[in-house]
C-alpha cells in the first residue's frame, strides 16, 4: 500500500516561497492498496493536483472510481472537492465518506456548491457521486481495503480513520485536540476553559482517547495533527489542535511504527516545520520510542506492506 | 490612493513554486487613501495576510476602521474572511459594501460561509468586531473612508460581479475583476465607467486560447482587457485574476502580450503581482 501527501496545511492555504518545501495546500492524502482504485482522505486544495493525474488513468475516459473518506467537513477539508476533475467527467464513480449528522450529507456538500459561491452545482458534476454516513466507530469495506474509525476531539466533531490493506495499516487522525483539558463537539467555545473538568467529562475524554489508541494500535504509519506548539496550545486549547507532543504519546500508546506530522499551522515557515521535526525526533527518542517521526510535506510518498 | 496586492490569483488558491513570483492567494487589494483610510477590495486568501500586517497597526488595539468592497460572494472573493486578524477584536469598526438585493440578503449568503458544518466559528456574530454588512446600489455613488465610489454589475458567467470606481482628488481607480462580456466585446457602457481612469484592473483570467473553449465562464482573457484599456483611454492596466494553472512564465506571457497590444498608445501595463504597490 503507497500513502502519497498531496495537502498537508490545516486552516487555509498557504502559497509563498515560505512553504515552497512543505506545501501551501490543505488536507489531502492518498491511499493506495495494491492494484485497488484510490482511497482519498480529505478533500482540501490538494486534492486538485491529484485530480489532474487521475484523469490520465481510468478517470480521463470516465472508467474511473474512488473513495473520499472526510474526516470533517471545515472549509480545509472539502474546499478543493469542486476542482477535483474527475466529477466532471461522466461515467466515473465517487463515493464519498463522511460523519452521519441530522442534515442529508449530500445536502452539505451541495452547499458549497450553491450558486452565491460557485458557479456549479453539485448536481451538474457529471460523474456518479454518492455519499455514504459513516457514524463514530464504524467499519466497512474498500474493495479489499478494510477501513476502521473512531471520534475525536474536534468542534463539529472529526473522525479518524484506520485503512488495511497488503498487510499494512495507515491511521489518519487530523483534526484532534489532545484528550485532557476539554471536550470539543457541537457548541460554540469562544475562549479556553478556566477551572476544573468534571469527572463525567474526563471519563468521556478518556474513553475518546483509548478509541484512538486501540486505532492507531501497531500502525505502520500515523498520521497525527500536531498543528500547534506548546505555547499556541495554551493560548488555543479550545481551537481542536494537538502539539508534537500529544502524537508521540498517542503513537507510544498505540504501538505505532511510524509517526507523520501533519496539518501544519498556516502561518508555520519551512524552516519553523524543520525545526519542529527535529525536536519532535529528539522528544520521541528521549522518552524511549522506538518509531521512526517525519514531517508530511506535499510529494512525500510512503510505502507499507506489500506494494 | 496607494494601491496594494495581497491575492492575485482566481478561482482557487495555487500554492506551489510555480506561483512564487507573482503569488498564489486569491483576490484582495488594499487603498490606502490620502488622509489615511482604508478600503480593502475582496476577501480571497490574500485577506489572511494584509490582516496580519494590519494588527501591528491601529487594528491591533482595537481602534481600527476600514471599508470592505466585495465585488461578488465566489469563493475565491470570500474565503479570506475568517482568517482576518482584525475581526477578532473588539473595537475595530468595518463596513462592507457588496452585491445583494438587500444588506439581509447578503449577510445571509456571508453567514453561510460560517455555518457549523464548515467553519469553527459557526456565525458571524462571533466576531468581536463591529461588522457591518451593506447592500450597493448600483449606479449610486457612495462614500467610504474619504473615498466616493461607483459601483457597475457586470455580466460574470452565470452571475454578475461588482466593478467598482474610487475616486480621491481628481484620481480615479477602477477594479473590473470577473467580468465576462457578451461575445467577449466590452460594451460601451462598461467602457463608460472605465473611462479617464488612472489605473484600470481588469480581469485577465485567461489567454485567448483557454478562453476560447471556457467563454460560459465569465471571465475576460487579456486581449479584451486590452481592448477595454485602449476604448476607455486609462493611463495603466493593471493585469489580474490569473488562472490557478497558471504558471509564472505563463503570466509573464500575458504580461508581454498585453504590451504588444497595447505598443503604440500610452497605456502602461503594470502586472498585479502579490506585495506590489502603485501609487495613484
Ligand atoms: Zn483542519
Ligand atoms: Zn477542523
Ligand atoms: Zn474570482
Amino acid at each position: 500500500m503507497v500513502i502519497r501527501f498531496w495537502g498537508v496545511r490545516g486552516s487555509i492555504p498557504v502559497p509563498g516561497r515560505a512553504t515552497n518545501r512543505y506545501g501551501g495546500n490543505t488536507s489531502c492524502v492518498e491511499v493506495r492498496p495494491k492494484g485497488e482504485p484510490p482511497i482519498i482522505i480529505d478533500a482540501g486544495t490538494g486534492i486538485r493536483k491529484l485530480g489532474k493525474l487521475l484523469l490520465e488513468e481510468s478517470f480521463g475516459d470516465g472508467r474511473g472510481k474512488a473513495s473520499i473518506l472526510i474526516s470533517h467537513t471545515h472549509w480545509d477539508h472539502v474546499q478543493g472537492l469542486p476542482f477535483f476533475s474527475p466529477l466532471y467527467r461522466a461515467g466515473n464513480e465517487v463515493h464519498v465518506f463522511a460523519r452521519e449528522r441530522d442534515v442529508h450529507l449530500e445536502a452539505v456538500f451541495s452547499q458549497q456548491h450553491d450558486a452565491p459561491y460557485f458557479p456549479v452545482p453539485l448536481s451538474a458534476m457529471h460523474a456518479t457521486m454518492q455519499f455514504h454516513g459513516v457514524s463514530e466507530g464504524a467499519s466497512f469495506d474498500i474493495g479489499r481495503a478494510k477501513v476502521t474509525s473512531a471520534r475525536l476531539n474536534h468542534p463539529s466533531v472529526a473522525i479518524a480513520y484506520r485503512v488495511d490493506a497488503d498487510g499494512a495499516s495507515v491511521v489518519y487522525c487530523s483534526d484532534t485536540a489532545p484528550f485532557s483539558d476539554m471536550i470539543l463537539a457541537h457548541e460554540f467555545v469562544e475562549r479556553p476553559p478556566s477551572g476544573i473538568l468534571p469527572l463525567a467529562l474526563l471519563e468521556e475524554l478518556a474513553e475518546m482517547r483509548a478509541g484512538v489508541v486501540a486505532l492507531a494500535k501497531n500502525a505502520d504509519l500515523l498520521i497525527y495533527d500536531t498543528q500547534f506548539t506548546p505555547e499556541e496550545y495554551k493560548k488555543q486549547p479550545h481551537w481542536g489542535h494537538s502539539r508534537p507532543d500529544d502524537a508521540i504519546e498517542i503513537a507510544m500508546a498505540a504501538g505505532a511504527k511510524r509517526l507523520c506530522l501533519y496539518h501544519h499551522a498556516p502561518m508555520r515557515s519551512d524552516d519553523a516545520n524543520d525545526a519542529i521535526l527535529a525536536g519532535t525526533r529528539a522528544a520521541a527518542q528521549a522518552a524511549g520510542a522506538r518509531f521512526e517521526v517525519m514531517s508530511a510535506y506535499e510529494g512525500l510518498e510512503v510505502t507499507v506492506g506489500d506494494a | 490612493m496607494k494601491v496594494r496586492f495581497w491575492g492575485v490569483r482566481g478561482s482557487i488558491p495555487a500554492p506551489g513554486p510555480e506561483t512564487n513570483r507573482y503569488g498564489g492567494n486569491t483576490s484582495c487589494v488594499s487603498i490606502t487613501t490620502a488622509t489615511g483610510g482604508l478600503v480593502i477590495i475582496d476577501m480571497g486568501t490574500g485577506l489572511m495576510h494584509l490582516g496580519a500586517t494590519l494588527m501591528a497597526s491601529a487594528f491591533g488595539k482595537g481602534a481600527g476602521r476600514a471599508a470592505i468592497l466585495l465585488s461578488h460572494t465566489h469563493w475565491d472573493h470570500i474565503q479570506g474572511l475568517g482568517f482576518f486578524p482584525p475581526v477578532f477584536v473588539p473595537g475595530n469598526e468595518i463596513t462592507l459594501w457588496g452585491p445583494g438585493g438587500s444588506d439581509h440578503v447578503l449577510e445571509g449568503i456571508l453567514e453561510g460561509q460560517m455555518d457549523p458544518n464548515f467553519s469553527p466559528l459557526q456565525t458571524l456574530k462571533n466576531f468581536s468586531a463591529s461588522f457591518e454588512i451593506r447592500a450597493v446600489q448600483v449606479g449610486v455613488p457612495f462614500e467610504v473612508q474619504g473615498l466616493t465610489v461607483t459601483a457597475r454589475l457586470h455580466p460574470h458567467g452565470g452571475t454578475s460581479a461588482l466593478a467598482f470606481r474610487l475616486e480621491e482628488a481628481g484620481r480615479v481607480f477602477v477594479y473590473a475583476s470577473d467580468v465576462g462580456y457578451a461575445d467577449g466585446v466590452p460594451d460601451a457602457e462598461s467602457i463608460a465607467f472605465y473611462r479617464g481612469a488612472d489605473v484600470l484592473l481588469h480581469d485577465t483570467t485567461y489567454k485567448p486560447e483557454d478562453q476560447a473553449t471556457r467563454r460560459n465562464r465569465g471571465f475576460s482573457a487579456y486581449d479584451e482587457a486590452c481592448a477595454a484599456a485602449r476604448a476607455a483611454g486609462v493611463g495603466r492596466l493593471v493585469t489580474f485574476h490569473y488562472d490557478q494553472d497558471y504558471t509564472d512564465d505563463d503570466v509573464d506571457g500575458i504580461v508581454a502580450s498585453c504590451r504588444a497590444l497595447l505598443a503604440g498608445t500610452a497605456i502602461e501595463v503594470v502586472p498585479a503581482r502579490e506585495g506590489d504597490e502603485l501609487a495613484i
